[in-house]
């Protein structure tokens, strides 16, 4: 056992340290809102800053412009990250995409958006689940028909971060019909601004946008932009959404120490009836046991990131990480609201705002961690049956056995 | 970072748990909680010639150079198992007092000794406040002179040999170990849910002589910190271990248990309640581990060990009762495993120290000071 990083890991966590000391990240412009992840807000100045480093691109392999850092150096970097709560919102994304497009990408992909990732100007949305197809994913419509050398895409999707300010989008359609249900799904890379793609914003309940939908109207994209061959889109998804939800998550547990830290200045500073918080026995066990829960969080992701760097098969461990990592943001959010009491509502911006009224986002925003990318019941689901070998239920029988 | 056992901790584990599922089933045991010794002799002396007491033990003494982590690993098979007995009172608190302040002479008479499990030692340091806090000991003692008085929840005082009894030498904390069979001293047992053996020791005008003294006078406090740590995470440890096995034996109930003409895991409240217990688990023995790591790399672990041990009296508290809601009325039975777990995960989540104590040292670690 060891729970210390290498010298080289230190060493980047260094540098990484020194790069945020110069580039502070209240410098950076915001183009798109904080979800709460722990990623921060979208900015793409932050994107290409972090491209400069060659940040982005350190673990590729040499011939795609990479330095073959090993993947370790990207959990350091986000952890770093998190932790001074740099706008780094895209990253995990884009990191997941570029993994994605060198597995299984065609020449034009690896020629035309590698780079542009590298850059750090490329970002991404995810067009996975529409109206009618939420947690039961393969009940989607959209379907893609072959067309010469190109695909026309049909069909309407939903909740899709950031699709407003991304560069690309990455659709999940229907490319034949076929006996199994999980077979005929392919994934397509389609640039913002094609002909056909109308996307259109969702104002959330913080009341700014983060989410939109995107409608599809005869979309036509060159086939060599599918990402993966054709028909085996969903084990691609299915890969990418085991992914998601550790890479998507990992950086949780850094930005909840953050918050927390925030949270215990506060209560060492703050006297409700001439009595500091920070003395209320009630408060300093609360905060306490939440440093517990983060701390145990961090771990579980580490002991995740190590299977996932020795090759160690996965069964249950980033689903169960995910439920974990929102349920503990879930609860510093309400903790922190009740710190702050009648202060916690005031919003960013506010008079009388305390914390930077960032609190009240965090409530907010939380509140949506537990649906999106896989609820915390079809993961619970997914940790029982996958996980503990536990018998599917009759009718989620035929998604588990595709998985 | 790494988070697999050594080599060597896995053949440890490994040999533990074969070991433990014969010679430690759960009839055992069911049969030694209900007992009044609740000893098993044959059991502690092969559990001796596997090494195990001597872990921490230096080998030119009869041990074998182990670390904590090393302890923690095989605690937790040992939680696994529910075994009963003094290993953790003896092996591990008390050899870590001795091994930290024993003169040449005490180190002669009892590190061989312990370390082949031929002595059980145990510590007496509570008293009528409850209190594992080495402040809160009030009994005074003159060194030389008599000691009277009396401590409360020592382990196993009805197998030990000797007791290292924390006492007030004037202001200071002491430490003594003395001998059971010096007059004077006698045990009365509490009758506890878990089937621990926990007693009342008294001490009535038991003569204390000055090679008694364990370390030096004032010494006692900070000679206490790092023992009752290690017992912290040994508890912890157990605690874990015992987790693990309630969820081992649920998901292997909610299999083969069929209701409604099918598995009762196929139904989605038991698979999230399963679920859930595997995040218990996971997550509490991710603190642990990182918290005995550290102690065993000689790095600063206060504020982890007690994170580690306030969660896991949570967590594996909560796996145990989800455990009993998973079997249903089956485990509510005396002679079905669950309650033996159960009791032991209560027991060992307020030893040394309950969630709140260990909680306030985390608020302390995390910066809450109150200055306003």
């Amino acid at each position: 056992m060891n729970f210390d990083f290498t010298a080289a890991e230190h060493a980047f966590a260094d540098e990484v340290r020194r790069f945020i000391h110069a580039n502070p990240p209240e410098t950076f412009a915001v183009d798109g809102m904080d979800a709460g992840y722990g990623s921060g807000a979208n900015s793409r100045a932050f994107m290409r800053a972090l491209g400069a480093q060659g940040w982005l691109s350190m673990c590729w392999p040499k011939s795609l412009g990479g330095r073959e850092q090993p993947m370790f150096m990207k959990l350091v970097l986000m952890e770093e990250l998190a932790l001074a709560g740099a706008p780094f919102g895209p990253l995990a994304g884009v990191w997941q995409t570029a993994d994605a497009i060198i597995e299984l990408g065609t020449e034009r992909l690896r020629r035309d958006v590698l780079p542009a990732i590298a850059r750090g100007e490329a970002t991404f949305w995810q067009g996975y689940s529409e109206p009618d197809a939420g947690s039961d994913l393969l009940a989607l419509k959209t379907e893609a028909r072959r067309d010469g050398d190109h695909w026309v895409i049909r069909g309407h999707k939903i909740w899709s971060s950031h699709a407003g300010i991304a560069s690309h989008g990455l659709v999940f359609a229907r490319t034949s019909r076929e006996a199994r249900r999980s077979r005929g799904f392919s994934m397509f890379v389609v640039a913002n601004g094609t002909q056909g793609m109308d996307i259109r914003p969702i104002r959330s309940m913080t009341g700014e946008v983060y989410h939109h939908e995107v409608f599809l109207d005869d979309v036509r994209v060159p086939a060599d932009l599918m990402l993966g061959a054709p028909g085996e889109g969903f084990q691609a998804l299915l890969n990418g959404l085991d992914a998601d939800r550790f890479w998507g998550r990992f950086y949780k547990a850094p930005a909840l120490a953050r918050v927390l830290r925030q949270l215990v200045e506060y209560a060492n500073t703050t006297a409700v009836g001439g009595v500091p918080l920070a003395r209320d026995p009630s408060v300093r066990r609360r905060l306490a046991a939440i440093a517990a829960d983060i701390a145990a969080l961090r771990l579980i992701f580490y002991r995740a990131g190590c299977l996932i760097r020795d090759g160690a098969p996965l069964t249950y461990e980033t689903a169960m990480a995910k439920v974990y990592a929102d349920e503990t943001g879930q609860k510093l959010a309400r903790l922190g609201m009740d710190l702050l009491g009648i202060w916690g509502p005031l919003r960013a911006g506010s008079r009388w705002a305390k914390l930077g009224g960032q609190i009240s986002h965090l409530y907010q925003t939380t509140l949506g961690h537990t649906i999106a990318g896989g609820t915390a019941e079809i993961l619970r689901t997914a940790v029982a049956v996958r996980g503990l070998g536990l018998p599917a239920e009759p009718k989620a029988a035929v998604a588990a056995r595709a998985r | 970072m790494d988070f697999r056992l050594s080599p060597a901790q896995q053949i440890l584990t490994t040999t533990a748990r074969s070991f433990l599922r014969q010679h430690c089933p759960p009839e055992l045991v069911q049969r030694l909680a209900l007992d009044a010794r609740g000893f098993d002799d044959a059991l502690w002396r092969r559990m001796g010639e596997l090494g195990w007491p001597g872990l921490l033990i230096p080998s030119d003494l009869g041990g074998s150079d182990g670390s904590l982590l090393d302890v923690i690993v095989l605690v937790e098979e040992m939680g696994r198992a529910g075994l009963p007995g003094p290993f953790v009172a003896s092996a591990v608190v008390a050899t870590s007092l001795v091994l930290a302040a024993a003169s040449p002479a005490q180190r002669k008479r009892l590190l061989p000794a312990l370390a082949a499990g031929e002595r059980i030692v145990s510590l007496a340091l509570v008293e009528e406040s409850g209190s594992f806090a080495p402040d809160a000991v009030t009994l005074a003692c003159a060194v030389p002179g008599r000691l009277s008085g009396r401590k409360l929840f020592v382990k196993d005082a009805h197998l030990a040999d000797d007791l290292v009894v924390a006492v007030r030498i004037g202001a200071d904390l002491g430490l003594l170990v003395v001998p059971t069979d010096r007059p004077g001293i006698r045990h009365l047992p509490l009758d506890a849910i878990s089937g621990e053996k926990l007693f009342e020791v008294t001490f009535d005008r038991v003569e204390v002589r000055p090679d008694d003294l364990l370390g030096s006078v004032g010494e006692g406090g900070a000679l206490l910190a790092p023992a009752l740590r290690a017992g912290s995470l040994a508890r912890t440890a157990e605690m874990v271990g015992g987790a693990q096995r309630v969820l081992e034996l649920a998901v292997e109930h909610a299999k083969t248990r069929v209701q409604g003409g099918r598995p009762i895991g196929g139904y989605q409240a038991i698979q999230h309640a399963c679920a859930d217990l595997v995040r218990d688990v996971d997550a509490a023995r991710g603190l642990l581990y990182a918290a005995a790591w550290k102690d065993s790399e000689g790095r600063s672990a206060e504020a982890d060990a007690a994170l580690a041990k306030a969660y896991a009296s949570e967590a594996c508290l909560a796996v145990a009762r989800r455990g009993h809601q998973i079997f249903g009325a089956i485990s509510y039975c005396e002679e079905h495993p669950l309650h033996l777990i159960h009791k032991r995960i209560q027991a060992a989540s307020l030893d040394f120290g309950d969630a709140q104590l260990h909680l306030e040292t985390v608020a302390r670690a995390i910066g809450l000071d109150g200055r306003a």
